[in-house]
Order: structure tokens, then C-alpha cells, then sequence
């Protein structure tokens, strides 16, 4: 190790700079940023970076980079945006093959030139699609076409050893070896840095309609589950709940040549569903048995409080976006539990001393993202957490806190329990032993008791409550630093 | 019995009892292939467990012995994933086949490994809904062998995979603990990773799949054509056309013969290939592409077309499609089936290829194919009786996969790697993607035991502790194994 | 075990999921693919074990795989091939030795059957208290007396019935062993339904055993002499269509040419005569009898016999669906054999028992009034398991619901006699 660690970097040919105030990870400075513009550059960066024994995250637009515990360390941040390439569109074949830092809104514009997209909905402008596997971000349509591992069909990554490894290919139907796509997507930039991925894509809808309505309350909520389970085939069934005393906005999309004739016969069939007395929230197999049955609306649905249904052909304003980013959490549980859950959301915020929440998210994939106010008291966030997390639990569900406010986050469990801890321990300590690639960001390692060594059941594995990001330094305190500057 | 057999088979019958450990060697052989006969090799013991906990007591006894072990569902599978090994134990699930809940709420089946494919379908039929994951072997194949495999289907072109419709699995470890793991979680998606991995990574003892709503529609059409050439240009109007069909699937004149002779499906006479086309969904939807893809289909070339709305008539339609691998056997007296993938748009192409590989060696090829997805099913024919014949269809079937690596596609779409294409893995991958690939291995199963020899063409040891090497060990001084 | 026949397997697996055995146990060796993997182990030299013997033996030869197998594998073939090299090689212990040498020495012939009447209307009344104890000395024993329907009168058919109205064939009726035996309204009716539809019928006297029960037991040599003296009796009774009515012995003598191979003269004479089950003929000629309403919900029973080794599923229904007021309901996993198959609930009597309790589950679920099928074993087998779970299922032949259809009898009249409770009512006697 005859250099130092930023001559070691400079040595390299890759653009570093110093680390900026705005470059902080969760509070976290870097002290260095690289810029690779390649694999092969990354790679170069990776093998210095093991040299030197450099701690990295890796970083794409940072939209979410905020998001999870903070990193124990970070000497140096990786960002992709230089891998912004469109390397391959095969329309033919539905495929195309992208560099990591290729922002998403630039991948849709490209695609729909040749009339089709990947079917993502990404809730942030200025996402790439790098950020986007890592933090496995999906969006309303995740009930018809999956979430981002089940469109990703190959994915290049480099190892904390800077080894560059692909898996998949670009083809749609492939089972040769292990699927790392998958394995990477959501990993949180704890196994590597994504820099390439193919995704398969679809042709554009030929047209977009979606249904709106409101409920006074959750006891007024339609049926939404047999309306997703309907043969009418909504892309989509999204709520938005801004304050548990307030009434809820759906909405469900329809794509196709008949997306409007579709919506349309889906309200007539909410219409034609006011017989009194029918449970709301049950799919009993008989009651989803046609479009006509598809969505029951109670008999009071319409009045002065719920709006009538309508159709249009552009999507409400909060459609597709977080209902807040500076104190997020994500709720999931089985579908048929999603009214419960909600209910549940209302209970834990009475509980806790009436925090203001909004919901929005899916009712019926039931993945849901509740926000709470960035001033939200410390204690009283961690009550609504845990009553929250184990009100869910009673019906299988999960909950996991992207964002807190730094007195809240210090008192929280970010993730709960998490099923197959030890083994989620032992890949990172195979992908990455000496730990230095987002440390701490992974769920199922307390973030500051350093690597566990097996052994206990996989339940044990619950993370302690105190992520203090004790060994990072608090954002700005990073050495001063003139700009992007080649070392 | 070995010595060897004798100590295993004295720990494995207090977990079993008698009626679960086979060591007589006559019932032992009947283990020795998959569905893939190619491979044999007859396992010290097969064991056949009731419940997990007695399959984590079986894979603990391995684990503290040092024996390898395979796992095997309804032995169907086409790339030796089950071929047992001869100093190891098969766990056999074809006794764990209770289907544990139809949970119409939450959309989801939970079932043991050993239940087939098609009975979870039929036990969700009564409340409108299936699971969507359709392998041609569908009424036999296990899903835990699905699970193992990440099974596809010919309707995955429009639905997916296994993994896309899968939500949680119970397995049991290398190590012989039971551990759950729910795409709910946070963190690494194992789930995904775990399918797929060819018995590799462990177990899987309990399976909740996503349950889908019967489509509100289904039409099937057959379409004949003169030759494969202009069904493969139908097939690219039809994608280019912005229409996901359920399923697209091609055979050709072979293939239709085969068929023809063991199931009497009726196709169009004279038809150098047919297509089946499905559309499902709602009906506005599926009217308007039906009457595109009618359209489409008669442009290239189509002479003759039939149309089934009923499950009567789709069943004819598709009787020949799903019987052809097996029917192959009245034409041939044995034959290879190869799984390659390219990009649709390259069929053409790879398709004369295989017919210039086929006349070359004069080994006659059968063609039916996932025409969607680029998925090639190519059965290569030849008598076992003529001399050299087997050796020409190896390197017939070789050159094929060839043919696909070489337009960008992959050496299998569904069947998986298994023992039989573990050494065209290096022709698609590098050694560093493998490597990687087996970190994962190593994570789960750092003693190399559960499903050894499959997939990866060179063993690796995992090493004592991750970043900590010691002394040689005899496999990489031997050269028969590498270390990381 | 004809090694071409062996390699017809590409062990593909689709009899797996068809094969009863497979089902209940789940292991390969007791499956078809196993079995023939067996047989190949055989061919390439390893020598006929107990445990082989025995993988054999646990077959119930429903050939349900064969239905389900895409190769054409000819499993039929090669399982009797099986037998009959275990019959010749494989020396079983003492007690199987006598078991069998009872039911083969017993079955097959009509007059010791008849014998048998007597000891069985006795038995009636004992079975319940001699049960426990036939249990303990062989399960086997039970199994036979628990299957044995109760007796009832016997009934003598006349050499010659005429056509009704214009005569559109002339054919031959099988009377069977069993069936003639224990079900003689079943030959009865076939006969009236024949002669109704407009048939000469020629029930010749003095018929044997077709030869199925041992056929189907490897013992080849006795099944050709069963064959010879059939085909000889119709020969001489002047038909070139005999009419069957018990699946069982519909598929053996649709196979005499096979079995009489050895001899081409009589492979030529048992090609001369058309064996056609009863459904299959009368489907072929078409009704023109007039049907009565029978208002009656029916689960019709596939026998192996018929739908495996003959294929015959749709003419059945068929000719149900001609009765006005019929309603028929298809039991699940239809194509699942009860167990009965033949001899084998006689010397497999557990496995036949599992399957039979499985079947009658499956037939009680669809909620009909009476169970119809083509074959006394499978009928026997089944309203035994079903009085095993404490309830009863009244059971017909095909030909006996036709039949009263055809006469205009209400549905009551079907399935009272083989109620097992007390036996038949003193006014049924009377009758």
C-alpha cells in the first residue's frame, strides 16, 4: 500500500472529487465521490477501494438514498449517473439493456417511441434505474405486472473485490444458474453496485382510463378486493387516505384498446351493486364471480360524503406518489387483510396521542406507504411504530420505517423481525466480508454490532432497537472541498 | 448393504420408521434417473418423509455425516436436477402432498412440496381462480420440483414463472434448519433467489403460491402454415402488433407426426407448422387482438384456421402441443430434447441452422417451441440400436445450444442446467459470474451437500470462514476442485 | 417382458398421478413407471426378488396408464407378461400358495360358485361376528366375505329370446361367472334391453369362465383353455356377436386373438367373433325402443375395464342421457380405480380397501340416488366401502337402468336387492 488512499483513487483515471455538504448518505459524509463512467471503471473503483479498505456506497439519482438506516461509514460515494446509456432496445423482443445511471424518465421516453415501456411506476423524478433495482421500488401497477425484480431478466454487478459478475441475459426465459437479479434487487447497495440491467418491457397501453370515487370512512369501503380479482382486470386498485378522520380517494386503472368501455362497465357494476346487506371486504369465490358482481358499492355510497363514481383519462394528482418523504413508512400484508391494516393505521394513531397520518398506496397487491409529519415527537412516533408493527404482525403483515426524522430514527426498529436473518447475514458475508459496502443498511445486522456469527434461530436475528450512526459524522462536517475537481 | 448404508440406514429409520427408508437395491435402481434417462445413478437410500420436520432430521443426519443429498419430487425433470447420487441419500416428497389451505382472501395456496402442479389448479377452480405456472407436465410435475426448477409454461409468456407466483416457502437448510422466508420481508429477496437454484440451496418443505382469477375470456386459435418460416413471421406480427397473447407456441412437420401418431390431435393436413395462439382476458379486450391476430395470421400465410371457445375444443387444439415431448417415442426410439432460448426475432435464423445441423449429421429434429418467448424445444431423434447415432445427436443437441449462446440466448429457458448442460455454462458465463453465483451456494450450503454436481461445471470450496483461507485442500491440490 | 415393449417407455412420469398404487403410497417401484423399470432390471439380468414379485402383484391392472401414457406404452402387455414370468419363476410362501389356489379353483366356475350359495346366505347373518376373527387369520378371508353381495334368486334364462318387432341382429349373450352368479338380474335385464332394441338374443348354456381372472393373473395357460371353450360355445350357438356386459371379461375376450397367438387356427377363430360390450353395441346400433322418464340422479362409475382397456367412457353416458328425467353426475377423480379390479381385493385386500374407501367417498359426494356401472367387482367393492363408512349406495348395471326405463318401472325397483342390511325383504323374495 505504497499510496494513500486519494492518490490511489486519482491513480486510476476515474473522475473523484472531493465529497460536497450535499453528498451526505443519510446524514453520513463521504469524504470522497467517484464518477466512474463504465463497468470496467467501477470495477477499478471497487478494486482500489478493497486496496485501501475503503467503506462505499454506491448512489444513483439519490432519491432514496436517504432511505434505511444510515451507513456506519462511508469513505467514498459511487455515484452512477455517468452510466447513463441506452445500450440496446430490441423492440422486436420486447428487451432492452440499460447502464444503471440511465434515469427512468429517459428510459420511458426512449421506449415509447417504438410504443412501449417498462412497466414500473416509479414515484420519483430523477430515479435511476440503478436506485430504482436497489431500493426495489414499484408503483401502482405492481398488481398486473409485477414489481422490478419480476421485469429484470439480466443484471451486471461489481463486488465490494471490484469482480465483475452478470447474471440472466437478454432473453425473457432463461433458468441458467442462479438469478442474482433478484438477489440485488432491494439489496440496498449492500452487495454491490448494480451497472447494467435488461428488462423485458410491454407495448403501451393503447389507452388509459381510471375510475375514481370516494368513501366517507373505511366503513364505507367498497369492495376493492373483488374489484381487483374482478375479470374486468383493472392495472391497478390505489387509495389515498390523507387523515384517518377523513374520507378516501380510489381509484383503480384500466389499460387496453377498451380501458374506457371497461371502466365504464366496472361503475356500472359498483352502481348495480347496491343490495343491501352484503359484507364489504369479503372475496367469497361465489360473490367475484363476474364482472357484474365485481365491486359492491354500500348503499350509502354516492351521497353527500362519497362522491359518485367517475371516469377519467388522466390519473389523479396523488396517483403513483409517496403520501410524504420525510418520515415514510411501508406496510405489507396479505391482501385480504388490507382493510384491516388500514383500520389498524387509524387505531395506533389514535393510540399514540393522535398522530396526523396519509396513507396511499395499493389496497389490493396491500402494499401501502403511511406519512407522518417530519415533527412528529420522537416518542410518540415510536409508539405509533411499534402499536403499528404489531397490530400487522396479527394479520402476517410487515412494517419498515425508509424514513425518520434523527431523534425518531434513533428509537426506532427500522424493519422488525425479518424472517431468514441468518442467511440474509450469511450472503453478505460471503459478497462482501470485510463489510464495506453500505455498512449497516442491511436488515437483520444490527447496524453497529459489527457481523454476527451464526448459530441461533433465524428469528433471533431482530435487529436491536439503537441504530445511532455513531461512527459517521454528522452531514457537512466532510473536509472542505472546491467542487468536482479530478484528484 | 455397504457398511456405509448400513450406519446411514440405523440413523434414518428412527426418524422415518421402516415404511420411509428404501435400502433394497432392486426398489433403490427404480430411483436411478429423472425424467431424463440419460444420467442414471443409483442413491445409497431413498427416503420418503411425511412432514418437514422429519426432512430437516434426514438433512441433519447428512449434514453431521458429511452425505450428500438430492431432493426429488415426481422425477420428471428434463436436465438430470434429481439424479441422485450413488454415496448419498434422495429425499423423495412424493409423500408430502397435502394442499394445506385454498385462502380465496388473500389469493394464495399454501401446499406441501410432493402436490402437482395441477392440483392446485383444481383445487382453486371451484372458487374461480388457478395458479397460473403451466409446464407441459403439469398433472405430474411437483411444485417443489417447480419451486427447484422455476418452471415456466406455455402460457409464462403473458403470466411468468414460478417466481413471479410464489409468496412465501418454508425450507429447510443445508444445515438441517427450517426457515421461512416471505416476499414480504425486508431485505434480500431469497426467495428469488432460491428459486430456481436446482435443490442447491435446500428444501422447500411448504409453498404459498398466488392464487390468479380465471380470465373473464379465453380463445384459442390453430393456425397452419406451409412452413415454420412463415409461422415464425406470424408470430413477429403479432408481437410487433403490441399483442401479449397468453401463449404462442410453433411445431413443425416432425413434431406434428409425433403427435398425430400418439394422440390423434387432427392438425390440418399438409401443415408444415402450426401455431396455437391463446388470448385471455376481458372480453372487450380479447375480442379486438383476436380479430388482429386472425388478421395477421392469414397476411403470412395461414391456410387454415380454427378457432375453440370452449374448454372442449381448446383441449383438442392443444392435446397434440402438450403430448408431443412423449409422443415423440412412436416416431423414435430415442431421442434429446434441448431447452435453448434466442430472442424471438432471431427464430428464423436459428431455425434453418438446426435444419443445416440436422442434415449435416443426418439426424432428424423436431421442432416444438415456446414461439413467444424464443423458447426452443428441439427434439433431436436417433436410433440407440445404429451405431454412432447417440454421439451425432450429442453434438447435434451441442451445436444447437451453440446456435443460441451465439444469437444471444440461453442453454435453457425451463428444464434448467441440472447435471446434463452443466458444461455449456462456461459458453455463457465467465468464471467470475459463476463464482459469484456460487457465493450464494456457499452462503446456504458451505459443505457442498445439498444437490452436488448440478448446475456449476467445476466444484468450489466455500473455505472454512468467508476472507479467511488455510491450508491447501486435497480437492485443489488434486486439481479437481478450485478454491475463491 | 418383451424388451421392445420396455424401451416404448421414455419415463416421462404422466401414469404417475393415474396409477392407484402410486396414490396410496407414493413410491416409485409401485407405480407404472417403476414397474416397467422393474421389468427392465428383470430383462437386463437381475434376478425376480420377493420384493419385484411383490411391486407386481401390488399392480391392480386398471390400465389407467395406459390411458394416460403419451408414448403408447403397452403396460397391459407387459404387466400380464410380468405375471406370467412370476407365476414361472417366483415360488410364493405357503399360505399366498393356498389363497390362491382357492380363489383360482373357485371363481372361474360357475357351479362351485353357485355351491357356494348356501354357506353364504348362512354367512349373512354371521359375517358381522366372524369378521374380527377372519381378520385376524387373513385380512384376505374378510375381504372376501365382506365383498360376497348378499344372494338372491337365481334366475334362469331361456336359450332363445326373440327380437321385439322387427329384428335388426342376431347376437350372442356372455353370462360370466360372477356376474351370472351373484348379479343374474344384470343378464336378465341385458337381455330384455337386447331383445327390446330389437336383437334375437342366444344365450347358449353351459358357458365356462371367459378366462379374465386368470389372465389377468398371469396364468396364461389356463386363461387360453377358458378362451378355447368360449369361443367354441359361441361357434356353436351360430352368432359372430357375442354381447358382454361385465367389463372385466368384455377386454379379455376382445383379446383372445393375443391370448390364442401360439395357435394361429384358433387365433383365427377368436378373430371370427366380435366380443362388443353392451353399451358399445347398443350405441352403435342406435335406440329405437321408447324410453319412460326415470327420475333418478345417477354417479356413473367408470370401470377400469371398460374405459382403460376399452375405452369405452362416452357410450355409457350416452345411453343414460336417452332416459328422460335422468340426471347424471360425474364423480371426481373418475378415472381412479376402486380397488376392485378383478382378484385384487381378494389378495391385496389393504390397498383395494383404501382405494374402495377413497372411491366411495368420491361417489357419496356427489349426492346421487344410485351408483351405475359396468362391472360387478367394481359395484361389490364399492357399496362395501361405503357400508364400511356406515352409509349405503344403491348400485345398478348400465343394462338394468336401460332396462327399466325401458318397462317403465319406477326408479325404487333399481338397487333395493343389493342393499346389504338384512338381506332381501320377504316381499322381494316374492317377486
Amino acid at each position: 500500500m505504497a499510496l494513500p488512499p486519494a492518490k490511489a483513487l486519482a491513480a486510476i483515471g476515474v473522475t473523484i472529487r472531493e465529497a460536497l455538504p450535499e453528498d451526505a448518505v443519510a446524514g453520513v459524509a463521504p469524504r470522497w465521490v467517484a464518477l466512474p463512467g463504465s463497468t470496467s471503471e467501477v470495477a477499478a473503483v471497487m478494486r482500489a477501494a478493497a486496496e485501501h479498505g475503503l467503506t462505499v456506497v454506491p448512489a444513483g439519482g439519490g432519491t432514496k438514498l436517504g432511505w434505511g438506516p444510515p451507513p456506519r461509514r462511508c469513505d467514498l460515494l459511487l455515484r452512477t449517473r455517468r452510466l447513463d446509456r441506452i445500450l440496446e432496445h430490441a423492440a422486436g423482443d420486447l428487451v432492452a439493456r440499460v447502464e444503471a445511471g440511465v434515469r427512468t424518465e429517459a428510459l420511458a421516453a426512449a421506449l415509447a417511441g417504438a410504443g412501449q415501456e417498462l412497466a414500473l411506476d416509479i414515484p420519483f423524478e430523477g430515479a435511476t434505474i440503478g436506485g430504482t433495482l436497489a431500493a426495489a421500488t414499484a408503483g401502482p401497477r405492481r398488481l398486473r405486472y409485477g414489481t422490478a425484480r419480476d421485469l429484470l431478466i439480466g443484471i451486471t454487478v461489481v463486488l465490494a473485490d471490484g469482480t465483475i459478475a452478470r447474471s440472466g441475459g437478454k432473453v425473457v426465459k432463461n433458468v441458467a444458474g442462479y438469478d442474482l437479479g433478484k438477489l440485488f434487487t432491494g439489496s440496498q447497495g449492500t452487495l454491490g453496485v448494480i451497472t447494467e440491467a435488461t428488462f423485458r418491457l410491454h407495448p403501451l397501453p393503447s389507452s388509459r382510463a381510471w375510475i375514481g370515487l370516494t368513501a366517507p370512512g373505511l366503513d364505507g369501503l367498497p369492495d376493492l378486493a373483488a374489484l381487483a380479482a374482478s375479470q374486468a382486470e383493472p392495472s391497478a386498485v390505489e387509495i389515498d387516505w390523507p387523515g384517518v378522520d377523513a374520507p378516501l380517494s380510489i381509484a383503480a386503472l384500466f389499460e387496453g384498446v377498451a380501458a374506457g368501455e371497461r371502466a365504464k362497465a366496472a361503475v356500472a357494476s359498483l352502481g348495480l351493486g347496491k343490495t343491501a346487506g352484503e359484507p364489504v371486504g369479503g372475496t367469497g369465490g361465489e360473490s367475484a364471480a363476474g364482472v357484474g358482481a365485481a365491486c359492491r358499492l354500500p348503499a350509502d355510497a354516492g351521497d353527500s360524503r362519497g362522491g359518485a363514481p367517475s371516469i377519467a383519462f388522466e390519473p389523479p394528482a396523488w396517483w403513483g406518489r409517496l403520501p410524504g418523504e420525510e418520515f415514510l413508512l411501508e406496510m405489507r400484508v396479505p391482501p385480504g387483510a388490507a382493510v384491516q391494516a388500514l383500520a389498524q393505521v387509524a387505531r395506533s394513531a389514535r393510540e399514540a396521542g393522535d398522530v396526523p397520518v396519509r396513507v396511499r398506496g395499493s389496497v389490493v397487491s396491500a402494499v401501502l406507504h403511511v406519512a407522518l409529519p417530519g415533527d412528529t415527537h420522537a416518542q410518540q412516533a415510536e409508539r405509533f411504530v411499534s402499536g403499528l408493527r404489531s397490530g400487522l404482525a396479527a394479520h402476517g403483515g410487515r412494517l419498515v420505517v425508509w424514513t425518520a426524522p434523527p431523534d425518531a430514527a434513533s428509537r426506532l426498529d427500522r424493519w422488525g423481525p425479518v424472517g431468514a436473518a441468518t442467511l440474509m447475514r450469511r450472503v453478505k458475508e460471503r459478497f462482501d466480508p470485510e463489510e464495506r459496502l453500505s455498512p449497516g443498511r442491511l436488515p437483520g445486522i444490527p447496524p453497529s454490532s459489527g457481523r454476527q456469527s451464526g448459530g441461533g434461530p433465524p428469528s433471533a436475528g431482530r435487529p436491536s432497537a439503537g441504530e445511532t450512526p455513531s461512527e459517521g459524522r454528522p452531514a457537512g462536517g466532510g473536509p472542505p472541498s472546491g467542487g468536482g475537481e479530478r484528484v | 448393504m455397504t457398511p456405509a448404508q448400513a450406519e446411514l440406514s440405523g440413523r434414518l429409520l428412527p426418524i422415518l420408521g421402516p415404511n420411509g427408508v428404501i435400502t433394497d437395491p432392486v426398489r433403490l435402481r427404480t430411483y436411478e434417473c429423472d425424467g431424463l434417462t440419460y444420467h442414471r445413478a443409483t442413491p445409497a437410500i431413498v427416503v420418503l418423509p411425511e412432514t418437514a420436520e422429519q426432512v430437516a432430521a434426514v438433512v441433519r443426519v447428512c449434514d453431521e455425516t458429511g452425505t450428500p443429498f438430492v431432493a426429488r419430487g415426481s422425477g420428471t425433470g428434463l436436465s438430470g436436477g434429481a439424479l441422485p447420487r450413488a454415496d448419498g441419500v434422495l429425499i423423495v416428497t412424493s409423500r408430502m402432498r397435502r394442499i394445506i389451505e385454498i385462502d380465496v382472501d388473500n389469493r394464495r395456496a399454501v401446499v406441501e412440496p410432493g402436490v402437482t402442479n395441477l392440483a392446485i389448479s383444481e383445487a382453486a377452480r371451484p372458487y374461480g381462480y388457478y395458479y397460473a405456472p403451466d409446464p407441459s407436465s403439469q398433472q405430474v410435475c411437483s411444485i417443489g420440483g417447480n419451486i427447484a426448477e422455476n418452471s415456466g409454461g406455455a402460457h409464462c409468456l403473458k403470466y411468468g414463472f414460478t417466481v413471479n407466483h410464489v409468496l412465501a416457502l418454508e425450507l429447510v437448510t443445508p444445515d438441517g434448519e427450517i426457515v421461512q422466508l416471505d416476499a414480504m420481508d425486508p431485505g434480500y429477496d431469497l426467495l428469488g433467489a432460491f428459486i430456481g437454484s436446482e435443490g442447491t440451496l435446500g428444501i422447500a418443505t411448504k409453498i404459498t403460491v398466488r392464487l390468479s382469477r380465471a380470465p373473464e375470456v379465453v380463445t384459442t386459435l390453430l393456425a397452419a402454415f406451409r412452413d415454420v418460416e412463415s409461422g415464425g413471421r406470424a408470430v413477429s406480427a403479432i408481437i410487433g402488433a403490441g399483442i401479449v397473447p397468453a401463449a404462442i407456441e410453433m411445431m413443425d412437420a416432425l413434431a406434428i407426426e409425433a403427435a398425430e401418431a400418439a394422440v390423434r390431435c387432427e392438425y390440418p393436413a399438409g401443415a408444415g407448422a402450426v401455431l396455437i395462439v391463446e388470448l385471455d382476458g376481458p372480453e372487450a379486450e380479447v375480442a379486438h387482438q383476436f380479430a388482429r391476430v386472425e388478421a395477421l395470421c392469414r397476411e403470412t400465410g395461414a391456410f387454415e384456421l380454427r378457432i375453440a371457445d370452449d374448454p372442449a375444443e381448446r383441449a383438442a387444439i392443444w392435446k397434440g402441443r402438450k403430448s408431443a415431448f412423449a409422443a415423440v417415442g412412436r416416431i423414435s426410439p430415442a431421442y434429446l430434447v434441448q431447452d435453448g432460448v434466442v430472442p424471438r426475432t432471431a427464430l428464423p435464423k436459428v431455425l434453418a441452422g438446426i435444419e443445416e445441423l440436422s442434415a449435416r449429421y443426418g439426424i432428424r429434429v423436431a421442432n416444438v417451441f415456446h414461439a413467444g418467448d424464443g423458447n426452443l424445444h428441439p427434439l433431436v431423434l436417433f436410433d440407440d440400436a445404429e451405431e454412432g447415432a447417440g454421439e451425432r445427436a450429442e453434438r447435434v443437441s451441442g451445436e444447437i445450444l451453440d446456435l443460441c449462446i451465439a444469437h444471444g440466448g440461453s442453454i435453457t429457458g425451463e428444464h434448467g442446467v441440472g447435471v446434463d448442460k452443466s458444461r455449456y455454462m462456461p459458453k455463457m458465463f465467465t468464471p467470475e459470474d459463476l463464482d459469484t453465483m456460487q457465493l450464494v451456494r456457499c452462503a446456504f450450503d458451505p459443505k457442498n451437500l445439498s444437490n452436488p454436481g448440478k448446475i456449476f461445471p467445476t466444484p468450489r470450496l466455500c473455505g472454512e470462514a468467508p476472507g479467511v483461507r488455510k491450508g491447501v485442500h486435497p480437492l485443489v491440490a488434486s486439481g479437481e476442485a478450485e478454491l475463491f | 417382458m418383451n424388451p421392445e415393449l420396455i424401451n416404448d417407455c421414455v419415463h416421462c412420469g404422466f401414469c404417475l398421478p393415474a396409477c392407484p398404487t402410486y396414490t396410496l403410497w407414493g413410491e416409485e417401484m409401485d407405480s407404472p413407471r417403476g414397474r416397467i423399470h422393474l421389468m427392465k432390471q428383470y430383462v437386463e439380468g437381475t434376478a425376480l426378488t420377493p420384493e419385484m414379485a411383490g411391486h407386481f402383484d401390488a399392480c391392480l391392472g386398471c390400465m389407467a396408464c395406459v390411458s394416460a401414457c403419451p408414448s403408447g406404452v403397452q403396460y397391459d402387455r407387459l404387466i400380464e407378461s410380468a405375471r406370467a414370468e412370476v407365476e414361472r419363476v417366483h415360488r410364493r410362501p405357503v399360505a399366498d400358495r393356498a389363497f390362491r389356489a382357492l380363489v383360482f379353483g373357485l371363481f372361474p366356475y360357475p357351479r362351485r360358485l353357485r355351491a357356494l350359495r348356501l354357506p353364504l346366505r348362512l354367512g349373512e347373518r354371521l359375517t358381522p361376528r366372524l369378521r374380527p376373527l377372519l381378520e385376524r387369520l387373513d385380512p384376505r378371508l374378510a375381504a372376501m366375505a365382506e365383498l360376497a353381495p348378499p344372494v338372491t334368486r337365481r334366475v334362469r334364462l331361456p336359450r332363445r329370446v326373440a327380437a321385439r318387432g322387427e329384428r335388426r341382429a342376431t347376437v350372442g349373450v356372455l353370462t360370466g361367472c360372477v356376474q351370472g352368479e351373484f348379479f343374474p338380474g344384470v343378464n336378465a335385464a341385458t337381455v330384455r334391453v337386447l331383445a327390446m332394441e330389437g336383437c334375437e338374443v342366444v344365450i347358449p348354456p353351459g358357458q365356462g369362465c371367459c378366462g379374465a381372472l386368470s389372465v389377468h393373473s398371469g396364468r396364461a395357460e389356463e386363461a387360453a383353455g377358458f378362451a378355447r371353450r368360449t369361443i367354441e360355445t359361441f361357434e356353436r350357438a351360430g352368432v359372430d356377436t357375442v354381447i358382454v356386459n361385465a367389463a372385466g371379461c368384455g377386454s379379455s375376450t376382445k383379446e383372445y386373438a393375443e391370448l390364442l397367438a401360439a395357435d394361429p387356427a384358433w387365433a383365427a377363430r377368436a378373430r371370427a367373433l366380435r366380443f362388443a360390450d353392451l353399451a358399445e353395441f347398443l350405441a352403435e346400433l342406435g335406440p329405437v325402443a321408447e324410453r319412460h322418464p326415470l327420475p333418478v340422479t345417477v354417479a356413473y362409475h367408470d370401470a377400469c375395464h371398460l374405459a382403460h382397456a376399452q375405452g369405452i367412457r362416452a357410450q355409457p353416458r350416452a345411453l343414460l342421457a336417452t332416459i328422460p328425467g335422468l340426471r347424471l353426475r360425474e364423480v371426481p377423480d373418475a378415472a381412479m380405480c376402486c380397488g376392485s379390479a378383478g382378484t385384487y381385493n381378494l389378495f391385496q385386500p389393504l390397498a383395494a380397501r383404501d382405494l374402495g374407501d377413497r372411491k366411495a367417498e368420491q361417489v357419496l359426494s356427489v349426492g346421487a340416488d344410485l351408483l351405475v356401472s359396468a362391472n360387478p367387482g367394481c359395484t361389490m367393492q364399492i357399496a362395501a366401502a361405503a357400508r364400511r363408512r356406515g352409509e349405503r349406495i344403491r348400485v345398478a348395471h348400465t343394462a338394468e337402468v336401460l332396462d327399466a326405463s325401458l318397462r317403465g318401472l319406477p326408479p325404487t325397483t333399481l338397487g333395493r336387492a343389493r342393499e346389504h342390511t338384512s338381506g332381501p325383504t320377504s316381499a322381494e323374495r316374492a317377486q
